[in-house]
């Protein structure tokens, strides 16, 4: 979350002589980042991006005192000037006679209010006001304003309490019910999902949506005469539980949520004590209700020396590491190579285990200090996958045959899937609610999409997604291309080109598959498996699709040396006339697999009925006389006319 | 014969010195050194000389020829342009289809490269993937405010006991607990590059993108080598005088956590408009939580690690200072902009 930290505010708690640029780099080197400073008047205003482990941060006086740390690191001089304690003597109790209150610990680890009389409600005085604006919150009266600005200083949330509208002077601090209605401080109305934290009156009337937003019933007006000043801690868990389902964000739960120190809440409830007399020359009662079973206990973690050097990759001298600690707040203690850390109360949440120590050596000892080295040690001694070599030789072929490679979203509309695809539950909008389970609509519409392009030849290598019952998708990786404007026969040159330079035989039979216009596509086989497909769709452009896990098994990578034949062959040009709708893939096929003696097989073109092919007659054996050529072309002639109907030409 | 040569020779070097006009002179090359010429006859009667004298005139021959041939190359450039064969070695080519490799392709082979040279195996795991994955193992409970940071999409399928429920993975991170029970045993140096998702679209923003993870893990990994890895990036991928630097950040799986920044490319680090007092954020790093090495069974005593991520997309965009005014084209099918890369 980012929060706005005006110059001039920080330095109530900050004394130092660094500019605020100074003191913007220093934090963003050792903590917490600050993205930009405004200027805004003759003021800087800081902004900074506080994270979710460092809550303690998220007010003017965490970051002072993350400053006061930080600064002297960089030979700055520093000081954090803490709260002063207030003029008055408050007493902290259990039990008080103004309010009775029930409260459920597990929701609410501390739970404090004080009641103040004789309030008067107006505006704040400028420097609230200026204060408060600048950081982004617009002041409204003072009662408001003094919630807003004790939650920004000091980063602890507080309510208000018209103390007249909470009947029988009783609250009842429990788990909603599911059902139960309540309408917030902004008018919203909500009826609750159950388990929420909330605060019942004397009469039973749900007074507030505890640690999201109050609730309109007891609500500060400016008619307000008393006012119960409320502040607490709260199961973070329930908290973020009901802002989510609610979707009833404020800066409150959001605080919250994280989990803060409940030894603020004393700090908290002093400040406003003093604010509320005096700016709303109000009297506050000096007894405060507190109720705190289990107060903060300290906590120790142990480590090794051993185990900071080995994770930052340098020696620290022990002396510094404790001053760096120190610094924060934490109490060291060292016996022989072990090192006893006590967090200070505002890091216990977020400062666990040893690694969380040596975070916080390692980010103010600086980790622009440390050097950098690549690693040692052994090489993992496994080799690379060399289907992500393939992938991009695949790719490189078909951008070589005058492809363009493309990526389009694998998210897809309901009529782009066939039933059972995968579907989001949180998707941006129908158009991408579900899992694509091919490639093809994507392509069709990346074609229709270059509607001002003559010619073109688009192809992707990504996955399809298939389901499968009680696991993850299948995340099946697919060749998938479309030509506009390039001839049948150049778009289909193009795949057996690239299936030449890999190495993979190929076999396209005709056969109606999905998606193509009737008649107009063929499967591709491999040594008798399926690989893929191609045809002309009813937009009339030419698509295929292919596995690429097929291919790559296929794709022969090592590649067998033939020697270069001694003998000559013949070569020559033989046209036939072939019935209506012979399909000549199969009478080339066929020609190659007649006789050892014939090496290879082209066809050449057509005029009308009558189909030219190139046949080259050769033996590895010896040289082919005119006798045996005549011999086998006989054959060959006399086996196209039976297979085909075939009948040479001339 | 000695004499014959030189005669040759000098009468040819007349002959040539005189003539004006490209044809003649590929006469005069014809007749002395073509396959019937006087010069070339001369050499096939070499064998007929006496054996001691054979060796000179063989020097003889052989500087003949050589002069003649120069001669002829110089003639040939001295002729005026007229005279010479016309020939216009500007006319425009035909060029070819030209195809273009996407500028995702492109980035991730450039990274690959980077990385498979320091030992860093590829690798490639679900994006369709199990919650546990993509957050519990990564030390993110259920309920956890971190997982706000990823705007995760949902599947609709029924949840797994033992993994959760179904998610299109945020982040590359998912295969750090993945590659860990994978190969069991480090040394670990993984580089994950796939497809990521959030539930997000904007100028700055889209739902599908590209990431990279880099994983290491091993006995004394510590941030001094993460320090050295991001620096070998920068400077292999980014240009040799690319630094970058560390600061304060945090991630559930990492402890430390780090967010990375690299010395601006177009002010050298001086400051300017297009980045941060000299520096341009690049993405996220850490060292290994320890809970995530468990959920992964490599002890934390014995073994640490580090990790890093971020965009493809931006990486490009940095590496080539490409200002794209919106992310989203880079997923255009649009010829138009394709065709440029």
């Amino acid at each position: 979350m980012d929060i706005k930290i005006p110059d001039s505010w920080l330095r109530e708690y900050l004394s130092t002589k660094a500019t605020p640029s100074k003191i913007a780099e220093a934090l963003s080197l050792s903590g917490p980042s600050v993205e930009k400073i405004e200027k805004v008047g003759g003021d800087s205003v800081y902004h900074i991006e506080i994270t979710t482990n460092r809550i303690d941060a998220v007010s003017v006086y965490g970051i002072a005192r993350e400053a006061a740390a930080i600064l002297p690191r960089f030979k700055i001089p520093a000081k954090f000037k803490r709260l002063t304690k207030p003029s008055k003597n408050y007493n902290f109790v259990p039990k008080v006679s103004y309010l009775s209150a029930e409260v459920d610990q597990a929701l609410c680890p501390r739970f404090a209010a004080v009641l103040i009389k004789n309030v008067s409600v107006g505006p704040s005085p400028d420097f609230i006001k200026d204060r408060l604006e600048k950081a982004g919150v617009r002041a409204i009266n003072s009662v408001v304003d003094i919630s807003n600005y004790i939650m920004l200083g000091l980063g602890q949330p507080v309510h208000t309490f018209d103390y007249d509208k909470i009947m029988g002077a009783k609250m009842v601090l429990r788990q909603s019910k599911n059902g139960e209605k309540i309408t917030t401080l902004d008018g919203k109305s909500f009826t609750l999902p159950g388990g929420d934290i909330v605060i019942e009156d004397g009469k039973g009337r749900l007074i507030d949506l505890a640690g999201v937003m109050g609730g309109n019933l007891s609500m500060v007006t400016e008619s307000t005469k008393n006012v119960l000043l409320f502040v607490q801690t709260y199961n973070p868990a329930f908290i973020r539980k009901t802002s989510m389902s609610l979707a009833q964000r404020t800066l409150a739960s959001t605080i919250f949520e994280k989990g803060i120190d409940p030894e603020l809440v004393a700090d908290a409830i002093l400040a406003g004590v003093e604010l509320f007399e005096n700016v709303c020359k109000a009297t506050s009662e000096s007894e405060i209700l507190n109720i705190h079973p289990k107060p903060y206990k300290a906590r120790e973690i142990s480590l090794n020396y051993d185990e900071i050097t080995k994770k930052l990759g340098v020696e620290i001298p022990k002396s510094e590491i404790s001053g760096i600690l120190s610094s924060l707040e934490f109490e060291t203690s060292w016996t022989g190579g072990k090192l006893g850390v006590i967090p200070p109360s505002f890091r216990n949440g977020d400062v666990l285990i040893p690694e969380d120590v040596i975070e916080e050596v390692a980010r103010i000892y600086g980790y622009y200090k440390l050097p950098s080295k690549l690693m040692d040690g052994e090489l993992p001694d496994y080799p690379q996958d060399r289907r992500f070599e393939f992938e991009e030789k695949l790719k490189n072929i078909l951008a070589g045959f005058g492809g363009c490679e493309i990526y389009t979203l694998s998210l897809v509309s309901k009529d782009y899937v066939v039933d059972g695809a995968l579907k989001l539950k949180n998707p941006l909008g129908s158009d991408s609610e579900y899992l694509r389970t091919s490639l093809m609509p994507s392509m069709v519409s990346a074609a229709k999409e270059n509607v001002s392009q003559e010619s073109f030849h688009l192809f992707e290598v990504s996955n399809s997604y298939i389901p499968r019952a009680g696991d993850l998708s299948e995340e099946k990786l697919t060749l998938a291309g479309i030509f506009k404007g390039y001839g049948y026969r150049d778009a289909k040159g193009i795949l057996e080109a690239f299936f030449l330079r890999l190495h993979v035989e190929n076999e396209f039979r005709a056969e109606d598959m999905g998606g193509f216009a009737a008649s107009k596509s063929a499967a591709v086989f491999s040594k008798g498996r399926k690989i893929g497909k191609i045809g002309i769709t009813e937009e009339g452009y030419i698509y295929y699709e292919f596995g690429v896990e097929e291919i790559y098994k296929l794709a022969d990578r090592e590649i067998t040396y033939k020697e270069i034949s001694k003998y000559p062959s013949q070569v020559e040009d033989i046209t036939f006339n072939f019935p209506d709708k012979t399909r000549m893939g199969d009478v080339c096929r066929f020609i190659s697999s007649l006789d050892d003696s014939i090496g290879s097989v082209d066809y050449v073109g057509s005029y009308a009925n009558a189909h030219t092919i190139n046949v080259k007659f050769h033996s590895d054996k010896k040289t082919l006389t005119d006798a045996d050529v005549e011999v086998i072309r006989k054959r060959l002639i006399s086996s196209v006319k039976t297979k085909f109907g075939g009948m040479v030409k001339g | 014969m000695q004499e014959e040569i030189l005669n040759l020779k000098n009468q040819a070097m007349a002959q040539i010195m005189s003539v004006n006009d490209a044809s003649e002179l590929e006469e005069i090359r014809i007749d002395l050194l073509g396959r019937n010429g006087k010069l070339t006859n001369l050499v096939k009667k070499i064998k007929e000389v006496d054996p001691e004298e054979r060796a000179q005139v063989g020097n003889t021959l052989n500087e003949a020829k050589r002069t003649i041939e120069t001669l002829l190359a110089q003639q040939k450039n001295n002729l005026k342009e007229s005279a010479r064969e016309w020939f216009d070695p500007t006319i425009p080519g035909i060029l070819p289809k030209v195809g273009h490799l996407h500028p995702v392709t492109q980035a991730i082979r450039e990274i690959t490269n980077v990385f498979t040279g320091i030992g860093f195996r590829r690798v490639r795991y679900p994006e369709v993937e199990w919650d546990y994955f993509a957050f519990e193992s990564l030390n993110m409970p259920e309920g956890h405010p971190a997982r706000d940071e990823w705007e995760t999409f949902f599947v609709d399928v029924p949840e797994n006991k033992k993994y959760g429920k179904v998610v299109l993975t945020p982040h590359t991170s998912n295969g750090q607990v993945r590659e860990m029970l994978r190969l069991k045993n480090p040394p670990i140096r993984m580089i994950n590059i796939a497809k990521c998702y959030r539930r997000q679209s904007d100028v700055s923003h889209v739902p599908m993108f590209h990431q990279f993870e880099g994983l290491v893990i091993d006995k004394n990994i510590s941030i001094v080598n993460l320090k050295g890895t991001l620096d070998y990036f920068a400077r292999s991928f980014f240009g040799e005088n690319r630094k970058t630097r560390l600061r304060p950040f945090h991630f559930q799986f990492t402890e430390p956590s780090f967010e990375i920044d690299i010395s601006c490319g177009f002010c050298g680090g001086a400051g300017c408009r297009l980045c941060k007092a000299g520096w341009l954020e690049l993405g996220g790093a850490g060292i290994v939580h320890p809970n995530v090495l468990k959920a992964g069974k490599i002890d934390p005593k014995i073994y640490s690690g580090f990790a890093f991520g971020w965009g493809v997309e931006r990486s490009f965009m940095m590496k080539s200072g490409l200002s794209i005014p919106d992310v989203r084209l880079i997923y255009s099918t649009d010829l138009r902009f394709l065709s440029q890369f």
